[in-house]
């Protein structure tokens, strides 16, 4: 890159030499102004590529089948059920792999309730535990606990938000669907991964 | 050669410089005290020397990264010790300037005209951070996917913009092949450049302002011998550490130099518990869990963006004496504060049993798929993860207790494994075994809560049975209960078994009668083509892999319980609709094949 040399101080103000002075400031102009557009192409066409991920989006929520009503017990325990699909991983398409998981609960005799494995706060996976006051979900990494319906048990918990909970759809079969969908970690309010 | 040297020098005047440099004067004379810049600048080195080294194996992908690194660390001679001195050396890194930066600012040195000096130091700092958490995630085991993760996932909290910010750093809206690539030409290419950039800069500013000071009286002295022979004693030290560091784990095994954890698992279901950030975060870390999960903002970006802020304004803070030692009580109370905070956070770990549980889980996980690994069919083109996911081993006890361990136990005689959430069904451990099947025949046993206590089959026809007829055995029946107990088994082909099973074929072929027509069982079982279906269970290959998956996918089939089973749910109930199934034919084939003790052993 050129750097503009300081102009000598001249005493006569003559034709010839503000003509030279003009000259020079010209050169200077468009040496820098190349100078720029030569060395922000190739940035541009880069940084472009370079924030393509940003019109990548995840997996936009579909109702799944995941179980049928008569496997979820009776006395509202839940279960937990991993979530099958299809994965995309940029260049790469991996058929039914793991992309998840849900808890389900019955809630009443047909009515159930769906949570989120992932924790709010740091995208842990919640484990459910048995307790004598009928169980609670735990998460261990860093101990936060929710009742059975996803409440936050802690008088200040990790966990910036209650669990996730899912929509759910119990058809007239039996057969429980879910609409799955993960959301943003951390935040206070429940946002969809988009 | 010296006519050469005239030759090059007359078209680059290099040594010009290069006496230059030699000659340019030390204020206040050779000093112990005047080793760090070098250091940095030596520990630098290592870590391109070494990081080049590296590169040449690396392969960033998802199914790659740990599999090219693993392939370093266990497999490529000397390997684990070029990974090991990356490693400590960035430590070291970290700390030297760490050491300098505290040096500039008790010593008063990051005044006027040293300003320039002293960002461009805390730069080289914060871009050492950089390079860390870069480099952190390429391993891609458990532990760096994870607590990667949790770090980038804190740009989300950034109001607006975060969700944005996130995927241009993962590089999509979830880490995978990107987040490598991205990683990777960041801690390589952009950061590497930059603290390199940073590291010359730097020197050019201290020759100046050095030059400067010395120009303006007191003592100095050249640099050339006496400051280079410190500096290089110094290097020395740096490098036995970096050694000593390298080598703490022993020179040869599987836990030489750095741990690689297990492959990373993009199964947010299997997300690693143990996570931690590396050391120089655990007090910022300990610092956020302070706060409650809504105001996680304050600490992640907001204290330690106006701590740096502070730093960077340090040159003017101290421009008087008061504002000086702000500045040295600040530092102070920040450092005693970082390092009191790791100290909590790692007491606070020690004392987590829930942590100590995952991270004994993670290290056998590693060391699980080191062993898979190993084995002759290696690790295949879908990355190692798919090693640990077909492994009946690693798999079964998951599935287990998910599937099985509500009613189910699987404890062995010292009651170690894993115990039921409610005991209401047999203990499953050694399942199909002689062991497992004198238990039942055992009049004293069969209604014990490791058998049918608290099943149905308490009362039922099986459990009147042998307390009715295996009671009171003289010796010779007990010796005909044991090759009758011999033959069932033996149905199973259990691995453990196996020479057993034939050393004594003639035994078991004997029990294979005596089932039929001293014991009676074939009166309600089927065996062979003995008996009949539909009163109790297939005796028929009993507890082999075809017979569990078969009563496991549907025990009220009527080759097993029938009507008469007890609370046992079908998880395969639907052959010809796999998706109406509770455990898919791989899930069913992995847990039968754990129960079975069939894995992979080396």
């Amino acid at each position: 890159m050129e750097t503009p040399s300081p102009t000598p101080p001249q005493d006569n103000s003559a034709g010839p030499a503000a003509a030279e002075q003009r000259r020079g400031f010209l050169a200077q102009a468009i040496s820098l102004v190349l100078g720029t557009v030569t060395l922000l192409v190739p940035a541009v066409v880069g940084i472009v590529s370079f924030l393509n991920p940003l019109r990548q989006h995840g997996q936009a929520g579909r109702f799944m089948r995941l179980t049928s009503l008569d496997v979820l017990p009776e006395d509202g325990t839940p279960r937990k059920f991993p979530v099958i699909a299809d994965r995309t991983d940029a260049w790469n398409r991996f058929p039914n792999e793991p992309i998840g998981a849900v808890f389900l609960r019955r809630v009443k005799p047909d009515k159930v309730e769906a949570l989120q494995v992932v924790c709010p706060h740091a995208g842990c996976s919640i484990q459910y535990e048995a307790t004598d006051d009928g169980g609670k979900f735990f998460c261990p990494c860093h101990s936060a606990s929710f009742d059975l319906s996803g409440k936050r048990l802690d008088e200040t918990s990790p966990s910036p938000r209650d669990l996730d909970t899912l929509d759910v759809k119990v058809e007239s079969d039996g057969e429980v669907l879910v609409k799955f969908q993960s959301f943003e970690t951390g935040t206070a309010k429940k946002v969809v991964k988009a | 050669m010296k006519a050469l040297f005239r030759w090059i020098e007359d078209r680059s005047g290099c040594s010009a410089v290069l006496r230059g440099c030699l000659e340019s004067p030390v204020p206040g004379g050779a000093r112990w005290s005047r080793v760090w810049p070098c250091a940095i600048l030596f520990s630098f080195c290592v870590q391109a020397v070494t990081g080049f080294f590296l590169w040449t194996f690396y392969s960033p992908s998802a199914q790659t990264a740990w599999e090219s690194v693993y392939f370093v660390q266990h497999e490529v001679v000397g390997g684990w010790l070029l990974r090991a001195v990356h490693h400590y050396s960035a430590q070291v890194l970290l700390v030297l300037i760490g050491v300098y930066l505290i040096q500039l600012i008790v010593t008063w040195r990051y005044r006027a005209p040293r300003e320039l000096v002293f960002w461009v130091a805390v730069l080289m700092g914060l871009f050492t951070l950089g390079l860390m958490l870069t480099g952190d995630l390429l391993a891609w085991d458990q532990n760096s996917y994870a607590a990667t993760q949790v770090r980038v996932s804190f740009l989300t909290l950034i109001p607006g913009i975060g969700g944005g910010l996130f995927k241009l750093a993962a590089g999509g809206p979830a880490f995978g092949h990107l987040t490598l690539t991205r990683f990777l030409a960041l801690h390589i290419g952009l950061f590497s450049a930059i603290f390199a950039v940073l590291l010359v800069l730097h020197g050019l500013l201290l020759r100046r302002t050095d030059a400067a000071e010395a120009a303006a009286g007191g003592k100095a002295a050249p640099f050339w011998p006496q400051q280079a022979l410190r500096n290089a004693v110094a290097n020395l030290a740096v490098l036995v550490v970096v050694l000593l560091l390298a080598l703490q784990h022993g020179m040869s095994g599987d836990h030489a130099g750095v741990a690689l954890g297990a492959p990373a698992d993009p199964d947010p279901s299997s997300f690693y518990a143990a996570a931690r950030p590396e050391w120089a975060f655990l007090g910022l870390y300990e610092f956020s869990n302070l706060f409650p999960g809504e105001l996680k903002i304050v600490p992640i970006f907001l204290v330690p963006g106006l701590l740096v802020c502070v730093v960077f304004l340090m040159p003017f803070i101290g421009r008087s004496p008061a504002g000086h030692w702000f500045n040295v009580g600040f530092t102070a109370v920040i450092l005693i504060g970082i390092v009191a905070l790791s100290f909590r956070s790692l007491a606070h770990d020690r004392a987590n049993k829930e942590h100590q549980a995952a991270l004994a889980e993670g290290h056998q996980q590693a060391e699980r798929v080191r062993q898979l690994a190993r084995a002759p069919s290696g690790i295949p083109a879908t990355g190692a993860l798919t090693l640990l996911r077909n492994d009946p081993k690693t798999q079964g006890p998951i599935l287990f207790k998910t599937h099985c361990a509500s009613c189910h136990d699987y404890l062995d005689a010292e009651g170690q494994g894993i115990a039921a959430e409610e005991s209401s069904a047999p203990n499953l451990h050694a399942y199909g075994s002689r062991q497992w099947l004198s238990g039942l025949l055992d009049p004293k046993r069969i209604t014990s809560p490791q058998y049918f206590g608290n099943t149905k089959f308490r009362k039922g026809d099986m459990a009147a049975f042998v307390r009715d007829s295996l009671n009171d055995l003289d010796d010779e029946e007990k010796t005909d209960l044991q090759k009758a107990i011999a033959a069932l088994s033996a149905e199973a082909r259990l691995r453990s078994q196996q020479e057993v099973d034939a050393k004594q074929s003639s035994q078991i072929a004997e029990g294979r009668d005596m089932l039929d027509d001293f014991f009676g069982c074939t009166g309600c079982h089927r065996f062979h083509d003995k008996g009949q279906l539909g009163s109790a269970p297939d005796l028929t290959g009993y507890a082999s892999g075809e017979w569990l998956m078969g009563i496991i996918g549907n025990p009220a089939h009527k080759r097993f319980y029938g009507d008469e089973n007890d609370r046992m749910p079908a998880y395969a109930e639907f052959p010809d609709e796999p998706a109406k199934n509770q455990l898919t034919e791989q899930q069913l084939g992995l847990l039968v094949d754990w129960l079975r003790g069939e894995w992979y052993d080396e």
